[in-house]
Protein backbone atom coordinates (compact mmCIF):
# COMPACT_ATOMS: atom_id res chain seq x y z
CA UNK A 1 0.00 0.00 0.00
CA UNK A 2 1.46 3.25 -1.25
CA UNK A 3 0.38 6.28 -3.20
CA UNK A 4 2.74 8.35 -5.27
CA UNK A 5 2.87 11.02 -7.90
CA UNK A 6 5.46 11.73 -10.53
CA UNK A 7 5.37 15.29 -11.81
CA UNK A 8 7.09 17.72 -14.10
CA UNK A 9 7.07 21.49 -14.08
CA UNK A 10 6.43 22.52 -17.67
CA UNK A 11 7.82 26.00 -17.01
CA UNK A 12 11.19 24.97 -15.60
CA UNK A 13 11.63 21.36 -16.67
CA UNK A 14 12.12 20.33 -13.05
CA UNK A 15 11.14 16.74 -12.31
CA UNK A 16 9.98 15.20 -9.08
CA UNK A 17 8.40 12.45 -7.05
CA UNK A 18 6.05 12.63 -4.08
CA UNK A 19 5.32 9.44 -2.17
CA UNK A 20 3.75 8.17 1.02
CA UNK A 21 3.04 4.74 2.41
CA UNK A 22 2.45 2.50 5.40
CA UNK A 23 5.97 1.08 4.98
CA UNK A 24 8.87 2.65 6.85
CA UNK A 25 11.51 4.88 5.23
CA UNK A 26 10.06 4.82 1.74
CA UNK A 27 12.23 7.78 0.72
CA UNK A 28 15.26 5.53 1.07
CA UNK A 29 13.97 3.47 -1.84
CA UNK A 30 13.51 6.27 -4.39
CA UNK A 31 16.66 6.30 -6.50
CA UNK A 32 14.91 6.92 -9.80
CA UNK A 33 14.81 10.71 -9.92
CA UNK A 34 17.47 12.05 -12.28
CA UNK A 35 17.97 15.63 -13.45
CA UNK A 36 17.44 16.17 -17.16
CA UNK A 37 16.70 12.46 -17.66
CA UNK A 38 13.47 11.45 -15.98
CA UNK A 39 11.73 9.76 -13.11
CA UNK A 40 11.13 6.06 -12.58
CA UNK A 41 9.43 4.57 -9.55
CA UNK A 42 8.60 0.91 -8.89
CA UNK A 43 6.35 0.11 -5.93
CA UNK A 44 3.83 -2.45 -4.59
CA UNK A 45 6.21 -5.45 -4.54
CA UNK A 46 9.17 -3.42 -5.74
CA UNK A 47 11.98 -4.72 -7.87
CA UNK A 48 14.77 -2.54 -6.47
CA UNK A 49 16.90 -2.88 -9.58
CA UNK A 50 14.17 -1.43 -11.84
CA UNK A 51 14.61 2.24 -11.00
CA UNK A 52 18.39 2.53 -11.55
CA UNK A 53 17.98 0.46 -14.73
CA UNK A 54 15.10 2.64 -15.91
CA UNK A 55 17.15 5.82 -15.46
CA UNK A 56 20.03 4.32 -17.45
CA UNK A 57 17.69 3.33 -20.26
CA UNK A 58 16.03 6.76 -20.35
CA UNK A 59 19.49 8.35 -20.43
CA UNK A 60 20.31 6.23 -23.47
CA UNK A 61 17.32 7.70 -25.23
CA UNK A 62 14.64 5.05 -24.78
CA UNK A 63 11.08 6.25 -24.39
CA UNK A 64 9.16 5.43 -21.20
CA UNK A 65 6.90 3.00 -23.07
CA UNK A 66 9.89 1.04 -24.32
CA UNK A 67 11.54 1.06 -20.90
CA UNK A 68 8.36 -0.48 -19.50
CA UNK A 69 8.46 -3.25 -22.10
CA UNK A 70 12.06 -3.94 -21.15
CA UNK A 71 11.09 -4.13 -17.49
CA UNK A 72 8.42 -6.68 -18.38
CA UNK A 73 10.91 -8.75 -20.35
CA UNK A 74 13.53 -8.55 -17.59
CA UNK A 75 11.41 -9.57 -14.59
CA UNK A 76 9.49 -12.79 -14.04
CA UNK A 77 7.44 -11.02 -11.35
CA UNK A 78 6.49 -7.95 -13.39
CA UNK A 79 2.84 -8.74 -12.65
CA UNK A 80 3.44 -7.84 -8.99
CA UNK A 81 5.00 -4.46 -9.70
CA UNK A 82 3.47 -1.05 -10.00
CA UNK A 83 5.66 1.25 -12.09
CA UNK A 84 5.45 4.80 -13.40
CA UNK A 85 8.01 6.37 -15.71
CA UNK A 86 8.27 9.90 -17.05
CA UNK A 87 10.99 11.31 -19.24
CA UNK A 88 12.20 14.90 -19.35
CA UNK A 89 9.70 15.76 -22.09
CA UNK A 90 6.82 14.63 -19.89
CA UNK A 91 6.15 11.41 -21.80
CA UNK A 92 4.64 8.80 -19.50
CA UNK A 93 4.29 5.05 -19.10
CA UNK A 94 2.52 3.36 -16.20
CA UNK A 95 1.84 -0.22 -15.19
CA UNK A 96 -0.24 -1.68 -12.39
CA UNK A 97 0.37 -5.43 -12.28
CA UNK A 98 -2.60 -7.71 -11.61
CA UNK A 99 -0.72 -9.08 -8.57
CA UNK A 100 -0.84 -5.72 -6.72
CA UNK A 101 -3.06 -5.99 -3.66
CA UNK A 102 -6.14 -4.06 -2.64
CA UNK A 103 -7.50 -1.37 -4.92
CA UNK A 104 -4.65 -0.47 -7.26
CA UNK A 105 -4.38 1.77 -10.29
CA UNK A 106 -2.82 4.73 -12.02
CA UNK A 107 -4.08 7.88 -13.66
CA UNK A 108 -2.33 10.59 -15.61
CA UNK A 109 -3.10 14.22 -16.35
CA UNK A 110 -1.13 17.28 -17.42
CA UNK A 111 2.54 16.72 -16.46
CA UNK A 112 1.76 14.09 -13.85
CA UNK A 113 0.90 10.48 -13.18
CA UNK A 114 -0.62 9.35 -9.87
CA UNK A 115 -0.41 5.68 -8.92
CA UNK A 116 -1.10 3.61 -5.87
CA UNK A 117 -2.10 0.28 -4.41
CA UNK A 118 -3.84 -0.89 -1.25
CA UNK A 119 -5.98 2.25 -1.56
CA UNK A 120 -9.50 3.10 -0.51
CA UNK A 121 -10.38 3.52 -4.20
CA UNK A 122 -9.90 5.58 -7.37
CA UNK A 123 -10.92 8.72 -5.49
CA UNK A 124 -7.44 8.72 -3.92
CA UNK A 125 -5.81 9.16 -7.32
CA UNK A 126 -8.41 11.81 -8.20
CA UNK A 127 -7.56 13.67 -4.99
CA UNK A 128 -3.86 13.55 -5.81
CA UNK A 129 -4.30 14.88 -9.31
CA UNK A 130 -6.64 17.59 -8.12
CA UNK A 131 -4.00 18.62 -5.58
CA UNK A 132 -1.27 18.63 -8.20
CA UNK A 133 -3.26 20.71 -10.67
CA UNK A 134 -4.66 23.17 -8.11
CA UNK A 135 -1.84 25.70 -8.33
CA UNK A 136 0.16 25.13 -11.50
CA UNK A 137 2.35 28.18 -10.93
CA UNK A 138 3.69 26.94 -7.59
CA UNK A 139 7.11 25.35 -7.27
CA UNK A 140 6.98 21.64 -8.10
CA UNK A 141 7.72 20.55 -4.51
CA UNK A 142 4.56 22.33 -3.32
CA UNK A 143 2.48 20.81 -6.10
CA UNK A 144 3.73 17.33 -5.16
CA UNK A 145 3.05 18.06 -1.49
CA UNK A 146 -0.49 19.18 -2.26
CA UNK A 147 -0.99 16.05 -4.34
CA UNK A 148 -0.01 13.77 -1.46
CA UNK A 149 -2.24 15.70 0.90
CA UNK A 150 -5.05 15.40 -1.65
CA UNK A 151 -4.59 11.62 -1.69
CA UNK A 152 -4.58 11.44 2.09
CA UNK A 153 -7.70 13.61 2.36
CA UNK A 154 -9.48 11.41 -0.18
CA UNK A 155 -9.04 8.42 2.13
CA UNK A 156 -5.52 7.18 1.44
CA UNK A 157 -4.71 3.55 2.16
CA UNK A 158 -6.75 0.63 3.40
CA UNK A 159 -10.40 -0.20 3.06
CA UNK A 160 -13.62 1.36 4.35
CA UNK A 161 -13.34 -0.63 7.60
CA UNK A 162 -9.56 -0.67 8.01
CA UNK A 163 -7.71 2.58 7.27
CA UNK A 164 -3.91 2.34 7.15
CA UNK A 165 -1.95 5.37 8.31
CA UNK A 166 0.92 6.91 6.36
CA UNK A 167 4.08 6.04 8.30
CA UNK A 168 6.66 7.45 5.89
CA UNK A 169 6.70 10.02 3.11
CA UNK A 170 9.11 11.88 0.86
CA UNK A 171 9.44 14.50 -1.83
CA UNK A 172 12.36 14.67 -4.21
CA UNK A 173 12.80 17.34 -6.89
CA UNK A 174 15.66 17.68 -9.37
CA UNK A 175 16.50 20.59 -11.61
CA UNK A 176 19.54 20.66 -13.87
CA UNK A 177 22.27 19.70 -11.44
CA UNK A 178 23.06 16.08 -10.65
CA UNK A 179 21.97 16.36 -7.03
CA UNK A 180 18.44 17.12 -5.88
CA UNK A 181 17.11 20.61 -5.30
CA UNK A 182 14.68 19.38 -2.69
CA UNK A 183 14.85 16.06 -0.87
CA UNK A 184 12.73 15.95 2.28
CA UNK A 185 11.82 12.84 4.21
CA UNK A 186 9.83 11.45 7.07
CA UNK A 187 10.86 7.86 7.77
CA UNK A 188 8.97 6.68 10.87
CA UNK A 189 5.98 8.72 12.02
CA UNK A 190 2.30 8.04 12.84
CA UNK A 191 1.10 10.93 10.61
CA UNK A 192 3.86 11.13 8.04
CA UNK A 193 2.12 13.39 5.52
CA UNK A 194 1.41 16.15 8.05
CA UNK A 195 4.97 15.79 9.32
CA UNK A 196 6.34 16.02 5.77
CA UNK A 197 4.49 19.31 5.29
CA UNK A 198 6.14 20.59 8.48
CA UNK A 199 9.61 19.49 7.31
CA UNK A 200 9.10 20.98 3.84
CA UNK A 201 7.96 24.36 5.17
CA UNK A 202 10.90 24.50 7.57
CA UNK A 203 13.35 23.44 4.86
CA UNK A 204 12.09 26.14 2.51
CA UNK A 205 13.01 28.78 5.09
CA UNK A 206 16.61 27.54 5.01
CA UNK A 207 16.90 26.63 1.34
CA UNK A 208 18.48 29.86 0.10
CA UNK A 209 20.72 30.11 3.15
CA UNK A 210 22.05 26.61 2.50
CA UNK A 211 22.60 27.34 -1.18
CA UNK A 212 24.45 30.55 -0.40
CA UNK A 213 26.74 28.74 2.01
CA UNK A 214 27.75 26.53 -0.91
CA UNK A 215 28.16 29.14 -3.62
CA UNK A 216 29.47 32.06 -1.57
CA UNK A 217 30.74 30.76 1.80
CA UNK A 218 32.71 33.93 2.51
CA UNK A 219 29.46 35.80 3.02
CA UNK A 220 27.59 33.13 4.99
CA UNK A 221 26.56 33.97 8.53
CA UNK A 222 26.72 31.16 11.13
CA UNK A 223 23.61 29.00 11.10
CA UNK A 224 22.74 29.60 14.74
CA UNK A 225 22.68 33.33 13.95
CA UNK A 226 20.46 32.67 10.93
CA UNK A 227 18.15 30.49 13.07
CA UNK A 228 17.91 33.24 15.69
CA UNK A 229 16.94 35.76 12.98
CA UNK A 230 14.23 33.39 11.74
CA UNK A 231 12.91 33.03 15.26
CA UNK A 232 12.82 36.80 15.76
CA UNK A 233 10.94 37.22 12.45
CA UNK A 234 8.39 34.64 13.54
CA UNK A 235 7.93 36.30 16.93
CA UNK A 236 7.36 39.72 15.35
CA UNK A 237 4.81 38.20 12.97
CA UNK A 238 2.78 36.54 15.73
CA UNK A 239 2.86 39.48 18.14
CA UNK B 1 28.47 22.27 12.31
CA UNK B 2 28.22 18.60 11.59
CA UNK B 3 29.83 15.36 12.71
CA UNK B 4 30.27 12.43 10.47
CA UNK B 5 31.79 9.03 9.99
CA UNK B 6 32.60 8.01 6.43
CA UNK B 7 33.77 4.42 6.17
CA UNK B 8 34.37 1.36 4.09
CA UNK B 9 33.55 -1.87 5.91
CA UNK B 10 36.69 -4.01 5.74
CA UNK B 11 34.62 -7.21 6.07
CA UNK B 12 31.91 -6.61 3.48
CA UNK B 13 33.36 -3.85 1.29
CA UNK B 14 30.18 -1.84 1.92
CA UNK B 15 30.43 1.94 1.83
CA UNK B 16 28.73 3.94 4.53
CA UNK B 17 28.06 7.29 6.11
CA UNK B 18 26.70 8.15 9.53
CA UNK B 19 26.01 11.83 10.06
CA UNK B 20 24.32 14.30 12.39
CA UNK B 21 24.05 18.07 12.28
CA UNK B 22 22.22 21.18 13.33
CA UNK B 23 21.13 21.75 9.72
CA UNK B 24 17.80 20.47 8.47
CA UNK B 25 17.57 17.51 6.13
CA UNK B 26 21.28 16.70 5.97
CA UNK B 27 20.50 13.54 4.00
CA UNK B 28 20.05 15.74 0.94
CA UNK B 29 23.83 16.16 0.85
CA UNK B 30 24.79 12.51 1.41
CA UNK B 31 24.96 11.39 -2.21
CA UNK B 32 28.61 10.32 -2.10
CA UNK B 33 28.28 6.55 -1.88
CA UNK B 34 28.57 4.15 -4.77
CA UNK B 35 28.89 0.39 -4.67
CA UNK B 36 32.34 -0.86 -5.59
CA UNK B 37 33.57 2.69 -6.23
CA UNK B 38 33.93 4.60 -3.01
CA UNK B 39 32.60 6.87 -0.32
CA UNK B 40 32.91 10.64 -0.14
CA UNK B 41 31.36 13.50 1.74
CA UNK B 42 31.80 17.27 1.56
CA UNK B 43 30.45 19.24 4.51
CA UNK B 44 30.91 22.50 6.45
CA UNK B 45 30.20 24.97 3.62
CA UNK B 46 29.04 22.24 1.27
CA UNK B 47 30.03 22.26 -2.37
CA UNK B 48 27.19 20.15 -3.68
CA UNK B 49 28.96 19.33 -6.89
CA UNK B 50 31.87 17.69 -5.06
CA UNK B 51 30.35 14.32 -4.16
CA UNK B 52 29.18 13.42 -7.64
CA UNK B 53 32.43 14.66 -9.19
CA UNK B 54 34.57 12.76 -6.69
CA UNK B 55 32.66 9.52 -7.32
CA UNK B 56 33.13 9.87 -11.07
CA UNK B 57 36.85 10.49 -10.61
CA UNK B 58 37.16 7.44 -8.35
CA UNK B 59 35.22 5.36 -10.89
CA UNK B 60 37.69 6.48 -13.57
CA UNK B 61 40.50 5.12 -11.46
CA UNK B 62 41.93 8.15 -9.70
CA UNK B 63 43.31 7.57 -6.20
CA UNK B 64 41.65 9.41 -3.30
CA UNK B 65 44.62 11.76 -2.80
CA UNK B 66 44.45 12.79 -6.45
CA UNK B 67 40.67 13.21 -6.27
CA UNK B 68 41.12 15.61 -3.36
CA UNK B 69 43.68 17.58 -5.39
CA UNK B 70 41.16 17.84 -8.21
CA UNK B 71 38.43 19.08 -5.86
CA UNK B 72 40.88 21.72 -4.63
CA UNK B 73 41.82 22.81 -8.15
CA UNK B 74 38.16 23.05 -9.14
CA UNK B 75 36.87 25.20 -6.28
CA UNK B 76 37.80 28.83 -5.47
CA UNK B 77 36.21 28.35 -2.02
CA UNK B 78 37.96 25.08 -1.24
CA UNK B 79 39.21 26.47 2.10
CA UNK B 80 35.60 26.43 3.35
CA UNK B 81 35.04 22.74 2.74
CA UNK B 82 35.52 19.67 4.91
CA UNK B 83 35.98 16.52 2.83
CA UNK B 84 36.54 12.78 3.16
CA UNK B 85 37.33 10.46 0.24
CA UNK B 86 37.70 6.67 0.49
CA UNK B 87 38.10 4.26 -2.39
CA UNK B 88 37.09 0.63 -2.69
CA UNK B 89 40.47 -0.51 -1.42
CA UNK B 90 39.99 1.53 1.74
CA UNK B 91 42.54 4.18 0.81
CA UNK B 92 41.52 7.26 2.71
CA UNK B 93 42.14 11.01 2.64
CA UNK B 94 40.50 13.90 4.45
CA UNK B 95 40.67 17.67 4.51
CA UNK B 96 39.38 20.26 6.97
CA UNK B 97 39.65 23.67 5.33
CA UNK B 98 41.12 26.53 7.41
CA UNK B 99 37.94 28.56 6.91
CA UNK B 100 35.58 25.95 8.35
CA UNK B 101 34.22 27.34 11.60
CA UNK B 102 34.58 26.53 15.29
CA UNK B 103 36.65 23.55 16.31
CA UNK B 104 37.04 21.67 13.07
CA UNK B 105 39.05 18.59 12.30
CA UNK B 106 39.19 14.98 11.29
CA UNK B 107 40.72 11.71 12.30
CA UNK B 108 41.74 9.11 9.74
CA UNK B 109 41.71 5.42 10.63
CA UNK B 110 41.81 2.15 8.75
CA UNK B 111 39.29 2.76 5.95
CA UNK B 112 37.42 5.49 7.74
CA UNK B 113 37.32 9.20 8.51
CA UNK B 114 35.71 10.77 11.56
CA UNK B 115 35.25 14.48 10.92
CA UNK B 116 33.33 17.50 12.03
CA UNK B 117 33.18 21.24 12.48
CA UNK B 118 31.75 23.65 15.05
CA UNK B 119 32.35 20.86 17.57
CA UNK B 120 32.98 20.74 21.30
CA UNK B 121 36.57 19.77 20.46
CA UNK B 122 38.79 16.96 19.23
CA UNK B 123 37.17 14.64 21.76
CA UNK B 124 34.12 14.45 19.47
CA UNK B 125 35.97 13.01 16.48
CA UNK B 126 38.05 10.83 18.84
CA UNK B 127 34.85 9.41 20.34
CA UNK B 128 33.38 8.77 16.88
CA UNK B 129 36.50 6.89 15.77
CA UNK B 130 36.78 4.95 19.00
CA UNK B 131 33.15 3.81 18.99
CA UNK B 132 33.46 2.67 15.39
CA UNK B 133 36.53 0.61 16.25
CA UNK B 134 35.32 -0.77 19.58
CA UNK B 135 32.11 -2.15 18.07
CA UNK B 136 33.90 -4.01 15.27
CA UNK B 137 31.85 -7.12 16.06
CA UNK B 138 28.53 -5.48 15.19
CA UNK B 139 26.98 -4.95 11.77
CA UNK B 140 28.39 -2.10 9.70
CA UNK B 141 25.25 0.02 10.05
CA UNK B 142 25.18 -0.46 13.82
CA UNK B 143 28.82 0.65 13.98
CA UNK B 144 27.95 3.81 12.04
CA UNK B 145 25.10 4.52 14.44
CA UNK B 146 27.26 3.85 17.50
CA UNK B 147 29.85 6.25 16.15
CA UNK B 148 27.35 9.06 15.76
CA UNK B 149 25.86 8.43 19.19
CA UNK B 150 29.34 8.66 20.69
CA UNK B 151 29.95 11.95 18.91
CA UNK B 152 26.76 13.26 20.46
CA UNK B 153 27.73 11.96 23.91
CA UNK B 154 31.17 13.56 23.67
CA UNK B 155 29.58 16.99 23.38
CA UNK B 156 28.64 17.18 19.72
CA UNK B 157 28.31 20.67 18.28
CA UNK B 158 28.98 23.94 20.09
CA UNK B 159 28.00 27.27 18.52
CA UNK B 160 28.24 30.88 19.69
CA UNK B 161 25.74 30.35 22.49
CA UNK B 162 26.76 26.90 23.63
CA UNK B 163 25.66 23.42 22.69
CA UNK B 164 23.73 23.00 19.44
CA UNK B 165 21.34 20.13 19.20
CA UNK B 166 21.32 17.66 16.31
CA UNK B 167 18.29 18.55 14.17
CA UNK B 168 18.89 16.04 11.39
CA UNK B 169 20.78 12.78 11.02
CA UNK B 170 21.13 9.79 8.74
CA UNK B 171 22.76 6.42 8.05
CA UNK B 172 23.52 5.33 4.51
CA UNK B 173 25.00 2.04 3.34
CA UNK B 174 25.70 0.87 -0.20
CA UNK B 175 26.74 -2.70 -0.94
CA UNK B 176 26.75 -4.50 -4.24
CA UNK B 177 23.80 -2.73 -5.87
CA UNK B 178 23.06 0.57 -7.58
CA UNK B 179 20.48 1.24 -4.91
CA UNK B 180 21.07 1.81 -1.21
CA UNK B 181 21.06 -1.12 1.19
CA UNK B 182 20.16 1.26 3.95
CA UNK B 183 19.08 4.87 3.63
CA UNK B 184 17.48 6.06 6.81
CA UNK B 185 16.97 9.68 7.80
CA UNK B 186 15.64 12.06 10.37
CA UNK B 187 15.20 15.45 8.70
CA UNK B 188 13.80 17.70 11.43
CA UNK B 189 13.76 16.77 15.11
CA UNK B 190 14.88 18.22 18.46
CA UNK B 191 17.01 15.16 19.15
CA UNK B 192 17.73 13.73 15.77
CA UNK B 193 20.32 11.15 16.87
CA UNK B 194 17.97 9.66 19.48
CA UNK B 195 15.22 9.64 16.89
CA UNK B 196 17.53 8.00 14.35
CA UNK B 197 18.21 5.18 16.80
CA UNK B 198 14.47 4.72 17.32
CA UNK B 199 13.82 4.73 13.56
CA UNK B 200 16.70 2.33 12.97
CA UNK B 201 15.52 -0.23 15.51
CA UNK B 202 12.00 -0.07 14.09
CA UNK B 203 13.21 -0.30 10.50
CA UNK B 204 15.48 -3.23 11.33
CA UNK B 205 12.37 -5.28 12.12
CA UNK B 206 11.10 -4.71 8.57
CA UNK B 207 14.24 -4.77 6.44
CA UNK B 208 14.22 -8.46 5.61
CA UNK B 209 10.49 -8.38 4.98
CA UNK B 210 10.80 -5.45 2.56
CA UNK B 211 13.65 -7.10 0.70
CA UNK B 212 11.95 -10.48 0.33
CA UNK B 213 8.62 -8.93 -0.64
CA UNK B 214 10.21 -7.44 -3.73
CA UNK B 215 12.26 -10.50 -4.64
CA UNK B 216 9.55 -13.05 -4.07
CA UNK B 217 6.16 -11.30 -4.16
CA UNK B 218 4.16 -14.50 -4.56
CA UNK B 219 5.01 -15.61 -1.03
CA UNK B 220 4.79 -12.21 0.66
CA UNK B 221 2.26 -11.85 3.46
CA UNK B 222 0.37 -8.53 3.53
CA UNK B 223 2.20 -5.93 5.58
CA UNK B 224 -0.58 -5.54 8.13
CA UNK B 225 -0.37 -9.31 8.76
CA UNK B 226 3.39 -8.94 9.16
CA UNK B 227 2.85 -6.06 11.60
CA UNK B 228 0.41 -8.03 13.75
CA UNK B 229 2.90 -10.89 13.77
CA UNK B 230 5.57 -8.46 14.99
CA UNK B 231 3.28 -7.18 17.73
CA UNK B 232 2.49 -10.67 18.95
CA UNK B 233 6.16 -11.53 18.90
CA UNK B 234 6.99 -8.38 20.91
CA UNK B 235 4.26 -9.11 23.47
CA UNK B 236 5.45 -12.69 23.85
CA UNK B 237 9.00 -11.46 24.40
CA UNK B 238 7.94 -9.19 27.25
Amino acid sequence: MTYSIIGRCARTGRLGLGITTFSLAVGGRCEGVAANIGVCKTQAFPNRTNDPLGIKLLAQGYLPARVMEMFAANDTEHGYRQVAIMNRDGKIAAHTGPGCRGWAGHKDDADCVAFGNGLLGPQVLDGMIEGFLARPDDALEYRLMRAIEGGRDAGGQGSADAHRPERSAAIKVVDRRDFPDVDVRVDVHPAAVAELRRVLEEFKLYEEFYRGRDTDPGKAIPQDVFAAQLKAKRASRTS
Amino acid sequence: MTFTLVARCPKSGQMGIGIATYSIGVGLYCNGLRANVGATMTQAFVNQGNNTLALRLLAQGFAPARVLDELAANDPDFAYRQIAVIDRDGRTVAYSGPKTRGWSGHKIGDGYVAMGNVLAGPKVVDAIAQAYEVHAGESFERRLLRAIESGRDAGGQVGNDGHLTERSAGIFVYGAYDHAELDLRVDLHDKAVDELRRAFEEYELYRGYYRDRGKNPRDAVPQDVFVSGLKQHQMAAQ
